[in-house]
């Protein structure tokens, strides 16, 4: 049997869609999470200076969707065939965008300087995107965002938008009815919510 | 094994006439005309390594408001495969790799060349900001900073990895979409903008770029690119 260690921080972050992945198809892994003052301990032992890590068999693997994608495959959450994989990619990637413009907001310590940038994130980045996003799940019709089944995509959307609503309120994903649904669905999904319940709780 | 291909431009289209492998999917990649590289080449690189034929269609920005409602996420590039759509630069990439035989050979190389392509979108994401910086004075703080910081610790740590693969690739034992993925950045890019000094303490990342841009079916493409949308050298 293989051995995983994913190594990140005491935080959700990027590290949150690989050990969703494991939880989800009930694999065993070591969950090594470690505070933020100990980083430099670790940074120098890491491929890139970056976390998250998944060492297999003691082999590094860096990049947080590189690792998630890689686990998705060999546990059967990566989508049917080759399209359906690459749509799964495109949809994570997507995903990928949208972490990277709450860092802004997340690092902004004024108070209402962060409401305004957040207001403008929602109302340029994030609805549009939304928008599309039911049109593509309406398209779809299977509640999934690919094929018929849960992919790693679903699993990253759920962790995106459940602390995005969580955070700022219901109202980010008030007018997607169809992504509101499968949040809803993944959120209930046995194994995420017995982890969800007793998962360490960090502020991201 | 390197296919030797022949290209004869048809209008913005670039046909093989003798492959070794046949695709009998149709693809079209569609982006801006400007920027002429952009989040399109690493697809266009993988497909031209690979000997597959593309219809590379770049498209005015005026005609953007018309083709926008027509993309699943309302951004470029696309790739059209018989009809159907993908988005996402990487996504796009990662599906012509693996398609084409550049993306390793089982499932461990394949997450390696993906952690790669992935270094390289950091990279440009963290370029990014400079780059639309309107200020040039601090433009240029920002994109020294880029450099002797963030590219600077990249290289050392990418010189290690390919110490530690010791083949002459990032990945395996032979061209990727990894490697073609750095040089896309550091040598389309960086080493254009900003000159060759950060290579100087990276021998074995110097030489990969060196490898890369002088395989056959990439230097073709390079030849090609280079004549017919930059002849004026302007990147």
């Amino acid at each position: 049997m293989v051995h995983y260690k994913l190594i990140y921080f005491n935080l959700r972050g990027r590290g949150e869609l690989a050990r969703l992945v494991l939880h989800h198809q009930e694999v065993a892994f070591e969950d090594f999470r470690f505070e933020r003052e100990e980083w430099p301990k670790y940074k120098a032992g890491t491929p890139f200076g970056q976390v998250p890590v998944l060492e297999v068999d003691g082999k590094p693997l860096a990049q947080s969707n590189a690792i998630a994608r890689y686990l998705a495959r060999q546990h059967g959450l990566a989508g049917q065939n080759e399209w359906e994989q690459s749509q799964a990619d495109m949809y994570v990637d997507c995903i990928y965008d949208l972490i990277s413009g709450t860092r802004p907001i997340i690092y902004e310590t004024d108070k209402e300087k962060q409401k305004e940038i957040l207001q403008k994130f929602l109302k340029e980045t994030v609805n549009p995107h939304l928008e599309k996003l039911e049109q593509q799940l309406i398209k779809n019709g299977t509640g999934f965002l690919v094929g018929k089944s849960i992919t790693w995509a679903d699993l990253a959307y759920y962790s995106f938008f459940s602390p995005m609503t969580e955070r700022f309120g219901d109202s980010v994903i008030d007018n997607s009815p169809h992504l509101k649904k499968l949040v809803e669905h993944v959120a209930n999904i046995p194994q995420i919510k017995k982890y969800v319940e007793t998962r360490p709780k960090t502020t991201l | 094994m390197l296919i030797e291909t022949f290209y004869r431009q048809i209008g913005s289209e670039i046909v093989t006439n003798k492959s070794f492998k046949f695709s009998m999917a149709v693809y079209k990649l569609h982006y801006f005309d400007n920027p002429r590289r952009g989040h399109a080449e690493l697809s266009r690189l993988i497909l031209s390594q690979a000997g597959v034929p593309f219809e590379d269609v770049r498209f005015p920005h005026s005609e953007w408001p018309n083709m926008k409602p027509t993309t699943p996420f309302g951004q470029v590039p696309i790739l059209e495969v018989n009809g159907q759509m993908l988005a996402q630069s990487n996504a796009i990439a990662r599906y012509l790799a693996r398609q084409h035989g550049l993306a390793g050979k089982d499932d461990w190389e394949q997450a390696q060349t993906d952690m790669y392509i992935e270094n390289i979108n950091d990279l440009l994401n963290a370029v990014a900001v400079p780059f639309v910086e309107k200020d040039p004075a601090k433009q240029k703080e920002m994109y020294g900073k880029f450099m002797t910081e963030t590219i600077a610790f990249h290289v050392v740590a990418v010189e290690k990895q390919l110490k530690k693969n010791n083949t002459g690739y990032l990945v395996g034992d032979r061209l990727t979409a990894a490697d073609l993925a750095y040089y896309a950045l550091f040598s389309d890019f960086i080493e254009v903008k900003f000159g060759g000094a950060f290579l100087k303490d990276a021998p074995l990342l110097k030489s990969l770029l060196v490898r890369v841009r002088t395989s056959p079916n990439v230097k073709k493409w390079i030849d090609f690119r280079n004549s017919k949308y930059y002849p004026d050298g302007n990147e």
